[in-house]
């Protein structure tokens, strides 16, 4: 009888994973109604003749810049957070600004990058602007991601190149760093996906609706996916093909880039026995 | 100020063995500038709101672009209502999808299905957005018999699939770090798999929840590109307040769709960023609540533990 119960419970408490899984099901469902509009030609024509081409490649351009900006930072604070400080209240500071910067809305992060690096600055709307701003947002992803990377490697291994004469740097950079590679990798992987897609970050610093030809300059601005589909629903109420084959093509590449994520965390998860 | 100084100073000293800490100090201080800087610029441009406002500026009911007239009360409200109907929705499923995925849920699946919701989490609001808007609200409208369906109700419940997955997410990682051993004692005394879940993992991992449900408040009171695209965006507060049939005018979509337009320097401008700094503190108190009981908690588990 107890047993029965017990099993009616848990299938109840089943059904909300259920929900979500069918949520991603209808998602890929109404997306994949769409799917005729996507042909190759729409990703390599330019959007002067009815292509997206500039758009996926700006947004490529945003990530790989706001990446290149905050990994070194990222990376570093962190090695700085995990080897060198001493756990007092300093480190705490640094934990606390690091969680409250996570949680700044991403609309904010936007009205700053606008105050700061477009008008102070001296930026205006352009691709380094946006970098910047899209920077503040995975700098806290990365930085957690690598603080725990770090964590897992035994201290044995640095204990090791240390007992061999090693500097503290030195054994760090030489055998820490690259144990703990792929686990930084993945966190930027999944900091990529979070900003790939996003939209009230880059409103105001670094898009524009059409440019003639890709930016020569960072200091040019740029189309985006995200930015696009934004403007051209709630500005320009269009619902045109194009408009679903940019919602695709956007979906698309921030479910590859999380998925790449994962795959490489499960597969060194196995491979790497310490990191149990 | 005091530790920073000694900070400073031991940094001085070990330079000479190893100069690349300074760099490294500076990465790592670099969170706490960024923060700064954020509330300092935020402060600064919105101070004329503020100043010619006063008080009305947070409990003003009218906000008029034309008659140069802002008044926060019914965007902060249209926030705080989509957010709480969001929260009713997704912290029961959230909160049990996690107890499922980390208690019943055999080994084999949990990766797999953890790895999904991952892929849920990681969509962006754009596409929640616009799908909200193409395929929810006309089921919505046509569901309620309502001539738009672009109101509270829709903002809510995709805003809840936005915020299910942080939840689980979360709590999920609280849940599971429960000790064993209080697992094994419930079991060894007799206890079903239930009750142990109902006596020990809820009670120990309480706190924890709350922390993940505020961290899903945060999230959600911040979502811009989703929420603008299906709430209506009318500067109202409903009437009655609980209509969730009402179009409301969050924060977020306030700013997202006014700053395009604001001269640089006007009242309107600064205004915007009156609302961003009320975002910001917001979401900075939320954050360090949730922070201080996730510290208080792993002292009282590391205590017990010993």
């Amino acid at each position: 009888m107890n047993h029965l119960k017990e099993k009616i419970f848990f299938a109840i408490l089943g059904i909300p994973v259920l929900i979500c899984l069918a949520a991603i099901l209808w998602i890929i469902l109404i997306l994949s109604t769409g799917i005729s509009t996507l042909r190759w030609e729409l990703l390599t024509t330019s959007v002067l003749q009815g292509g997206i081409f500039e758009m996926v490649i700006g947004t490529l351009y945003l990530l790989i810049g706001a990446v290149g900006v905050a990994t070194p930072i990222g990376v570093l604070a962190a090695i700085y957070l995990v080897e060198y400080s001493s756990k007092g209240r300093f480190a705490r500071i640094i934990d606390q600004a690091l969680n409250n910067m996570a949680g700044v809305p991403s609309i904010v992060v936007g009205l700053f990058g606008y105050t700061f690096f477009s008008r102070l600055l001296g930026l205006g709307i352009s691709m380094a602007a946006g970098w910047l701003t899209l920077m503040l947002m995975i700098l806290p992803i990365i930085v957690r991601g690598t603080e725990e990377a770090l964590k897992m490697i035994p201290s044995s291994f640095k204990e090791a190149a240390l007992a061999l004469g090693a500097s503290r740097w030195r054994a760090i950079h030489s055998v820490v760093l690259p144990a703990a590679a792929p686990g930084i990798i993945t966190n930027i992987l999944l900091g990529m996906a979070r900003v790939a897609g996003e939209t009230a970050a880059i409103l105001f610093t670094s898009c524009v609706l059409v440019t003639r030809g890709l930016p020569k300059s960072p200091l040019e601005p740029v189309m985006a996916l995200a930015f696009n589909l934004f403007v051209k629903i709630t500005v320009l109420g269009e619902s045109s093909e194009r408009v679903f084959g940019i919602a695709i093509v956007l979906f698309l590449i921030v479910v590859s880039i999380a998925a790449a994520a994962i795959v490489l965390r499960i597969y060194y998860r196995r491979k790497q026995p310490w990191l149990r | 100020m005091k530790p920073i100084m000694r900070k400073l100073i031991f940094i001085h000293k070990s330079l000479r063995e190893e100069p690349i800490i300074l760099i490294l100090f500076l990465c790592a201080s670099s969170s706490i500038i960024f923060i700064s800087l954020m509330f300092g610029f935020l402060t600064m441009e919105g101070a004329q709101a503020f100043f010619t406002f006063g008080i009305n500026f947070l409990i003003g009911r009218t906000w008029e672009t034309n008659a140069n007239l802002y008044g926060a009360l019914p965007l902060i409200y249209g926030s705080l209502m989509v957010v709480s109907g969001a929260l009713v929705i997704a912290v029961p499923l959230g909160v049990a999808a996690a107890i499922f995925i980390v208690e019943v849920l055999p080994f084999t699946f949990r990766d797999l299905v953890k790895s999904l919701i991952e892929l849920l989490a990681s969509i962006p609001s754009i596409i929640y957005g616009f799908i909200g808007l193409v395929f929810l609200a006309p089921q919505i409208a046509s569901f309620f018999r309502i001539p738009s369906g672009t109101v509270a109700l829709t903002a809510s419940i995709l805003l809840a699939m936005m915020s299910i997955p942080t939840i689980i997410g979360v709590s999920g990682e609280i849940i599971s770090s429960v000790p064993k051993e209080y697992r094994e004692a419930a079991l060894a005394l007799g206890a079903t798999k239930l009750q142990t879940i109902k006596t020990v993992v809820i009670p120990v991992s309480k706190s924890g929840i709350l922390a993940s449900i505020m961290l899903g408040f945060g999230r959600a009171i911040g979502e811009t590109v989703a929420v603008l695209m299906v709430a209506g965006n009318i500067a109202i507060i409903p009437e009655p307040p609980w209509n969730f049939l009402s179009p409301v005018y969050p924060i977020t979509a306030v700013i997202a769709m006014q700053m395009g337009e604001a001269a640089v320097g006007s009242l309107e401008y600064s205004a915007l960023f009156g609302l961003g700094l009320i975002l910001f503190t917001i979401t900075f108190i939320v954050n360090t609540l949730a922070d201080v009981i996730v510290r208080r908690e792993s002292k009282f588990k590391g205590g017990v533990k010993r």
